[in-house]
């Protein structure tokens, strides 16, 4: 698997290596991964969400 | 809950389907010979105030001598009086809170997202990949949400036969060896309430971004053109592409004709004309594909080409969903009738309420279901010798929906021209079920016990109410950047951590309540008590500065008029609109419109989502009534009453026939 860097501030990569420990992550990397994968599905799911109004769309009741 | 993906409707479903093997019209149940036959003609919002005004100008004869010989009256609808609601209270013989559907949509209240609220659909969990393609290892699951027996279940039980044709808010098919064919509700192949297609080398004549329907630019090139037909999402492939079906159309250079090339199909039409059914594969992967059939009309060749091509409904002869119980009952109507809509609703309201089609096509694609749908009902007629049969009809609502413009000169879309010609439509389908009425007389023995009934009634949609602008505007729901009010949907602005309720749905009002809402700030208890009774007060004490009337007539409270184990899931107050009001265009789905009242512009301009006292259905029946305030649990009740089979406690029900 290929890796890259990004830049994150200081103060919250603090706040990130607190509680990936207390939050039982293995180290900040997986806990950062973790978060941004949720973020990411949550945005796959906003194009259902599109794709559900076009559908309810259908009925003729809404625009 | 977690959130339903729509557009993820399993077409694994279809592939199984697809394998299985045909076999004899040999599995229905329900053999006894019963002292009636009850036939039960659902006619979708017919009113009883427009019927009784028809049949005092001598306009609905059959009618007339049927009240005359039996009896009617208003019936008493649900609350709300959406079709869904309604006729899951006739299904279950209960309210909302014993059937669970309280609108088209309910939410989700971790997300505070729309979810259709009759179908769950589910993709198989186990998979494997090979390549590009997904295979499944189990099947995906489309299942029925409304709660409760059918009362056909119940027949069913008792070994009563029932045949059910085209049941609202019965989609997947309850389970049931009875014949029986699912109706509002039911998709089209891509898993929606209806997309059609429309290919025009003239875009910029249609809003791209409409409800219902996808506009295609097309070009022609050396007198073709080429298109593509969506279909459903392809679910074997890792990347999920929407399937798709090339097709051609060759026009002649100087006749008003084309030939159009569909996979090994080829068919001619001339323009104006419409297709008939046309059946369409979807390919997924080799060896598995899914059917559907669609009309096409060719609306125009020159100077611009536009083509028109209905939504793909599913194919009856070879299911790719259920759509009906057993099986192999949908085939067997392709037996004997041809194919047929299958899709809930086919009657294209989207495509004349943005000009794709015009009032006569539309009318002329609704008269060819109407049509179809009495040959079905003939059929099942003809040997219908014991037991119930109800039969559903779409029509009715359909038409009020779009040509109430016409009737009033008030209504903010009517069309003085238009209403030369259509101001009549109205009228003009309820005369179409009085020539029913005589078509089936035939078929009417002593032992038939015919009622009509409808789940609700009408009025006019001339106003919209936006509820969350008004929520917004009394402080009970936070913008984050209040600027952008009407900007976007599903609540994306919202401050659910200062919002106390919102709304959503065509009815329905949510109060932010810890403990549900996955971001609730009000208190179960006093809290909530407090501002539940506040805010039906407030929304009761507005009044439209436009007219002086007050939109909301009623602002019921769930709890005081559900009954039943899923009063849990309701809005907490359900609007009940007064006369020419209904909920906004943009209210249900999340949106912030900058007006709390506008006025209604649409063709779409009749509508049923008012206080259920002011837009009862009608019950017509060949036996006296009991009692004239009778309601769609009654009918159930009568059911089952008339088959001698005790009614379950759950139902609240009386007989409503008197049979003396």
């Amino acid at each position: 698997m290929g890796k890259a860097k990004i830049k994150i501030d200081k103060e919250l990569l603090a706040r990130i290596k607190k509680y990936a420990s207390l939050a039982g992550y293995s180290s900040p990397d997986e806990f950062i991964t973790h978060c941004l994968e949720k973020e990411v599905a949550k945005l796959d799911e906003a194009e259902s969400e599109e794709e559900i109004k076009k559908k309810l769309k259908g009925l003729g009741y809404i625009s | 809950m977690k959130r339903r993906k729509f557009l993820k409707l399993s077409v694994i479903l279809g592939a199984s389907a697809l394998s299985s093997p045909p076999s004899l019209f040999s599995h229905f149940r329900g053999n006894k010979e019963t002292p009636y036959k009850v036939l039960i003609l659902g006619m979708d919002g017919l009113d009883p105030g427009i019927v009784s005004r028809l049949v005092q100008e001598g306009r609905l004869p059959h009618f007339k001598r049927l009240m005359a010989e039996g009896g009617f009256s208003p019936l008493g609808t649900s609350i709300p009086p959406q079709s869904p609601v309604a006729w899951s209270n006739f299904i279950t013989g209960q309210d909302p809170g014993g059937h669970g559907i309280f609108d088209f949509m309910h939410r989700d209240p971790e997300l505070y997202l729309p979810v259709f609220s009759g179908t769950a659909s589910q993709e198989p969990k186990k998979t494997i990949s090979l390549g590009h393609w997904k295979l499944p290892l189990e099947r995906g699951q489309v299942r029925l949400l409304r709660q409760g027996k059918a009362f056909w279940q119940i027949l069913e039980e008792h070994d009563i036969p029932s045949v059910i044709s085209r049941m609202p808010a019965n989609y997947p098919p309850a389970t049931s060896q009875q014949k029986t064919l699912s109706g509002m509700g039911t998709p089209d192949i891509m898993g929606s309430y209806g997309i059609f297609n429309y290919y025009t080398t003239e875009p910029g004549e249609i809003n791209p971004d409409i409800g219902g329907g996808r506009i295609h630019q097309v070009y022609v090139i050396g007198n073709q053109v080429e298109a593509s037909l969506p279909g459903p999402i392809n679910t074997f492939h890792r990347d999920r592409p929407e399937a798709t079906a090339e097709f051609k159309v060759y026009l002649d250079p100087t006749n008003p004709v084309a030939k159009i090339v569909l996979d090994s199909d080829e068919f001619i039409l001339q323009e104006k004309e419409w297709s008939g059914w046309r059946r369409v594969r979807f390919n997924l992967m080799p060896g598995q594909s899914v059917s559907g059939i669609c009309q096409f009309y060719l609306k125009e060749i020159r100077p611009h080409f536009k083509l028109y091509v209905s939504a793909v409904h599913i194919d009856p002869q070879e299911p790719a969903l259920p759509i009906c119980t057993p099986k192999e009952y949908s085939r067997e109507l392709v037996s004997y009738l041809g194919l047929f809509h299958t899709k809930g609703l086919p009657a294209d309201t989207s495509a004349l309420d943005n000009n794709v089609l015009d009032e006569a096509e539309f009318l002329h694609q609704d008269n060819g279901f109407l049509q179809e749908s009495l040959a079905m009902l003939e059929f099942e007629l003809k040997r219908f010798e014991s037991g119930l049969l109800f039969f559903y009809i779409s029509s009715t609502d359909q038409r009020q929906h779009m040509f109430w413009r016409l009737t009033d000169p008030e209504h903010p879309a009517y069309n003085p021209n238009l209403a030369q010609h259509f101001g009549q439509e109205v009228a003009n389908i309820y005369i179409e079920m009085d020539k029913l009425l005589a078509r089936i007389e035939k078929f009417i023995d002593s032992r038939t016990i015919l009622i009509i009934m409808s789940d609700h009634g009408f009025n006019p949609f001339a106003r919209g109410f936006n509820l969350n602008t008004w929520l917004f505007e009394a402080g009970y729901h936070k913008l984050r950047n209040p600027w952008k009010e009407d900007k976007g949907s599903l609540f994306e602005n919202t401050d659910w951590s200062r919002t106390k309720a919102y709304g959503l749905g065509l009815n329905g009002l949510y109060i932010n309540l810890k403990g549900r809402e996955k971001l609730g700030v009000i208190n179960p208890g006093s809290e909530y008590e407090n501002l539940v009774r506040e805010l039906a007060q407030r929304l009761e004490e507005i009044v439209d500065p436009a007219t002086g009337k007050k939109p909301i007539y009623k602002a019921y409270l769930a709890r005081e008029v559900y009954h039943g184990p899923y009063i849990e899931h309701a809005p907490d107050i359900i609007l009940g609109f007064n006369w020419g009001y209904r909920i906004s265009w943009a209210s249900p789905l999340g949106k912030f419109p900058p007006a709390v009242l506008e006025n209604n512009g649409q063709k779409w301009s009749g509508d049923h989502m008012g206080a259920a006292e002011l837009i009862p259905g009608t019950l017509v029946a060949n036996r006296r009534l009991l009692h004239p305030a009778a309601s769609l649990i009654d009918v159930t009740a009568t059911i089952l009453h008339l088959f001698g089979v005790k009614i379950p406690p759950e139902m609240r029900g009386r007989p409503v026939l008197n049979l003396s």
